[in-house]
């Protein structure tokens, strides 16, 4: 018998249906966007030449610059772009990902050793000293926490104002280049918004899905314990948390994530005891079907679109909660990050508008578009708002 | 009284009109019916009669002339304003679906009495008051005084459909539009619902549009008919006549669909009766729970000692109305539902003593087909993994290959081509994915199969199909069938024997034919009094015609 070509499943039309609609093609153009500046960000922004020509010949001090979490994230990109190519199913595929990506992490960490003294004035004199006969440089030539202290007289700057030195967003009062650190904080502006998203998500689906299956004393147990965490405010949580245990930005994500389970885990309860009821459910009962086979083949699916709406929404909501303690000056220390920009650009005695609109503006964009996928994705698997496809039902009069 | 001429709708951005050249005329005091199946466009007809399409339509064109004392108007061509003065006023509607059609946060008086004073702004509180239990007395809601005090939500589905035709009434129209007005409500509330209008006609002299699918409904009350076919008008004439002798193809069609008009089964091959399934008082008792401990206060006694058997090819209907728990009583025979008490043996073992994996093994045996084609298959898989599944999970078949193989035999013996594999449920009519649910059944090979409602949510001619199809399939595979369904017609024509259920228990049970020519039970005798047949009205209608 041969393979006949197949109709589009479910998840493709809805693909479809999502990419129909312009809000969700531009938020998702702006977070991959984000998600290349992020992965390639050394070689956006960096003090470091990606390339020079000295009298030992070619060598690249951007690449004996990087550390461990920059070639664990290109690494995890370039796996990425391999596996969407490569055949197999889409869960296999995404399994391995995960795999090689605790893989590459680990040897990262094992093999990849900067310097542990970043001289970031080093090329810039030896430049001036006319040692290399060539040097390529990386789109804008500041790293993140250049604070230029070879030059006397840096401090703020407006954009493009000095001559010498172009920086297009200006500098911060360290004289460190904004679109350099905005670069930068990119990673931490997705990665806050992922990580803790998943960790509610895993929570969320596991909970809310034995509520929602085995019911009575179960559900009555789960719901009490999600009335519980609802009651907690999770940004004093987090101010309570970095004011004892100092600030980082793991503790961050695994609060966030520990506190925002409760609505996931009240959709997916909602959509199990639903389907439970379904015709679909009944039969593949009545069919002897395995209980695994009725959890994850024929229940799950069809209960994690609204699910995946909630969690864009909560992916803004995570990057906000970071950006909110970051301004409140309770996030990273020396690392850039945008609330931590904004902070910034209240803290000085003038008002500065580059170092407040630039990071603001990242910030607004960013929840903008994941809100903007949000709705498109509720709007596609909402089966009352399906626009131009075929008639719409005619008995919704009454 | 109104004239619809040359009436076509279209959706914005289709070509394809919906409907299409429609003309029609109703005199006063008439009667007329207008028929069609699912998706024929009689509902688009009516809401556009009142201007009430949805955004997604252009504007009808055609002209709709309504006569009223100040001469004729042209519904279509007149303004928003001068529409209001129309609805409510001078025509009333009533919709399909009583159980959301009144708004559950205002009284039944409240509701009737805003429509009034809409259109008598020069009644009183007191006189407004006055008409509204007038009219609530006139549609026969059993004391009106305490119904006018109280919310829907305490009304039966029937007693609702009441209030909705008080509702249309209240201003005394002089057309009443009725959109499918009993499709919702049990065969013995229809009975009385078609009876109270044909009356109220009579007595107030308005002409009603009645939108309907069902023949014997038109053959019960209709003056004239006309049937409506892909949005066009294909034929229209006194309603004895149409269904005495039907002038288009797509009409004798629908009447040689009707059960009782279907050729007869083939039979079964007369052997060993063997009995399959004994049930025993068998009882499903859901616990009322109150309070922060969810005590049981009380129990709603849905399925109360029901005792039946069946034998290999038997087909046995349940019937009953709605609540009468023949669809707790067929899960409660799969354990989809934990029955409360009784037993149920399938070939002498006891179901209810099975644990988990037993009674997954024994579940190959006794399969189930549901009522509504939209829900029963799961959207994401293929129809292919839909049927192999179940076959793998009981090892049935050496590896894919062969389960491919059985499930296509199966897609054969439910007429479906072999492409139906690679698709995925959303592809399928209504019909279709009934005969795809009832594949799934059969790719097990099971001996029972239990039928819930599986034709209600059809139209007349596929359930004429489906009908077939598993008559064939009981006389070929000698399969046993327990067959559920509100229809007295489907069961004249399928079943054996029967079983009438009320309220959780048994009311008669015994030979199909046997129990509708003597039924025993009263119950029995109200409720086959009730069906609106065919041939029944015409012979009456013809025997009067001749004196």
């Amino acid at each position: 018998m041969t393979e006949q070509p197949r109709s589009p499943s479910w998840s493709r039309r809805i693909l479809g249906e999502v990419l129909l609609r312009w809000g969700a093609r531009l938020g998702l153009a702006w977070i991959a966007l984000l998600t290349l500046v992020a992965v390639f960000a050394p070689l956006l922004a960096n003090t470091h030449p990606l390339l020079v020509e000295d009298a030992e010949g070619w060598h690249s001090p951007m690449l004996t610059h990087l550390t461990p979490a920059d070639t664990a994230l290109l690494g995890a990109f370039f796996l990425a772009l391999v596996l969407l190519f490569s055949p197999g199913a889409p869960l296999w595929r995404f399994l391995s990902w995960l795999g090689g990506l605790a893989l590459i992490g680990a040897l990262s960490l094992v093999l990849v050793s900067p310097p542990a003294l970043v001289v970031y004035e080093q090329y810039r004199e030896a430049e001036a000293r006319g040692e290399y006969q060539r040097v390529v440089r990386a789109p804008i030539p500041y790293s993140a926490k250049d604070y230029l202290r070879d030059y006397a007289d840096t401090g703020l700057e407006s954009p493009r104002s000095s001559a010498e030195r172009l920086h297009w967003f200006g500098t911060d009062e360290n004289g460190a280049d904004v679109l350099s650190r905005m670069i930068h904080a990119t990673r931490i502006a997705l990665s806050i918004g992922f990580i803790a998203t998943g960790i509610a998500l895993v929570i969320g689906v596991i909970l809310g899905g034995l509520m929602g299956y085995f019911s009575g004393i179960v559900d009555i147990i789960g719901m009490r314990l999600v009335e519980i965490f609802e009651a907690i405010p999770t940004l004093f949580l987090l101010l309570t948390f970095v004011a004892f245990f100092g600030r980082s930005l793991y503790l961050m994500m695994l609060i966030i994530g520990l506190t925002s389970w409760s609505g996931y885990a009240r959709y997916v309860r909602a959509e199990f005891l639903r389907l439970r009821q379904q015709d679909f459910v009944q039969g593949a009962i009545a069919s002897g079907l395995s209980l695994p086979s009725i959890l994850f083949r024929h229940m799950l699916p069809n209960g994690m679109a609204p699910i995946l709406v909630a969690a864009s929404f909560g992916v803004a909501s995570a990057i906000l909660a970071e950006a909110t303690l970051s301004f409140l000056g309770l996030g990273l220390v020396d690392d850039p990050s945008w609330g931590q920009m904004l902070n910034q650009a209240v803290q000085s005695s003038t008002f500065n508008w580059w170092m407040a609109a630039f990071p603001g503006g990242a910030i607004f964009l960013t929840v903008f578009a994941y809100n903007l996928i949000g709705e498109a994705l509720r709007d596609a698997v909402d089966p009352h708002s399906q626009s131009g496809r075929s008639a719409p039902p005619v008995k919704a009069a009454a | 009284m109104l004239r619809v001429q040359d009436l076509t709708i279209r959706l914005r951005h289709q070509d394809q009109p919906l409907v299409e050249g429609v003309s029609f005329a109703i005199e006063r005091g008439e009667l007329f019916c207008l028929v069609g199946e699912s998706g024929s466009g009689k509902s688009l007809t009516a809401l556009a009669i009142m201007r009430i399409l949805d955004r997604g339509f252009l504007p009808p064109s055609g002209q709709v002339w309504l006569k009223g004392q100040g001469g004729t108007q042209d519904l279509l061509t007149l303004d928003e304003h001068g529409m209001e003065g129309v609805r409510g006023d001078r025509v009333g509607m009533i919709f399909q679906e009583p159980m959301t059609s009144l708004n559950p946060v205002w009284t039944v008086g409240q509701q009737i009495m805003e429509v009034l004073r809409l259109h008598r702004p020069e009644l009183d509180a007191e006189a407004a008051r006055r008409r509204t239990l007038e009219v609530l007395a006139e549609v026969q809601l059993p004391d009106p005084e305490r119904r006018f005090e109280e919310f829907p939500h305490k009304l039966s589905g029937g007693q609702r459909q009441r209030v909705m035709i008080a509702m249309a009434l209240v201003a005394e129209p002089d057309l009443l539009i009725a959109d499918e007005p009993t499709t919702a409500l049990d065969v013995t509330i229809q009975a009385e619902i078609l009876k109270l209008i044909d009356r109220l006609r009579e007595k107030n002299g308005m002409s009603v549009l009645l939108i309907t699918h069902d023949f014997g409904v038109v053959a019960q009350v209709g003056d004239r008919v006309a049937v409506m076919h892909r949005g066009k008008l294909v034929e229209q004439g006194a309603a004895r006549t149409v269904i005495a002798n039907p002038g288009h193809v797509y009409t004798r069609q629908l009447i040689r669909a009707l059960p009782e008009n279907l050729p007869p089964l083939p039979p079964v091959s007369a052997g060993s009766r063997d009995t399959l399934l004994e049930v025993q008082g068998l009882r499903v008792h859901f616990p009322v729970l109150k309070g922060l401990l969810r005590r049981p206060v009380d129990y709603v006694r849905a399925v109360d000692d029901v005792s039946f058997d069946l034998s290999a090819g038997e087909v046995l209907a349940v019937v009953g109305e709605s609540g009468s728990g023949k669809t707790t009583l067929g899960r409660a025979v799969l354990r989809l539902i934990e029955p409360t008490g009784g037993s149920v043996r399938y070939r002498g073992n006891a179901m209810e003593t099975l644990d988990r994996k037993a009674l997954r093994k024994a579940r190959r045996h006794l399969q189930v087909v549901f009522q509504d084609p939209a829900s029963s298959l799961n959207p994401r898989l293929t129809i292919l993994t839909t049927l192999t599944e179940p076959m793998a999970a009981h090892d049935i078949g050496a590896d894919h290959d062969e389960r491919v193989e059985r499930a296509l035999k199966v897609l054969e013996q439910v007429a479906l081509p072999p492409d139906t594999l690679w698709r995925y449920p959303h592809e399928f009519s209504g019909g279709q994915r009934q005969r795809i649910g009832i594949a799934r059944a059969l790719v097990l090979d099971p001996d029972i199969i239990i039928c819930d409602e599986v034709t209600s949510a059809l139209d007349v001619s596929v359930q004429a199909e489906i009908l077939q199809i598993l008559g064939r399939l009981r006389a070929e595979r000698k399969l046993a069938l327990l067959f559920i369904t509100h229809n007295m017609g489907v069961v004249e024509y399928l079943s054996d024997r029967m079983l009438v259920m009320k309220d959780g228990r048994m009311e008669e049970i015994g030979a199909t034919a046997e129990v509708i020519a003597r039924p025993k039970a009263d119950y029995t005798r109200h409720l086959l009094s009730a069906v609106p047949r065919v041939a029944e009205h015409l012979g009456r209608a013809a025997a009067s015609g001749q004196v």
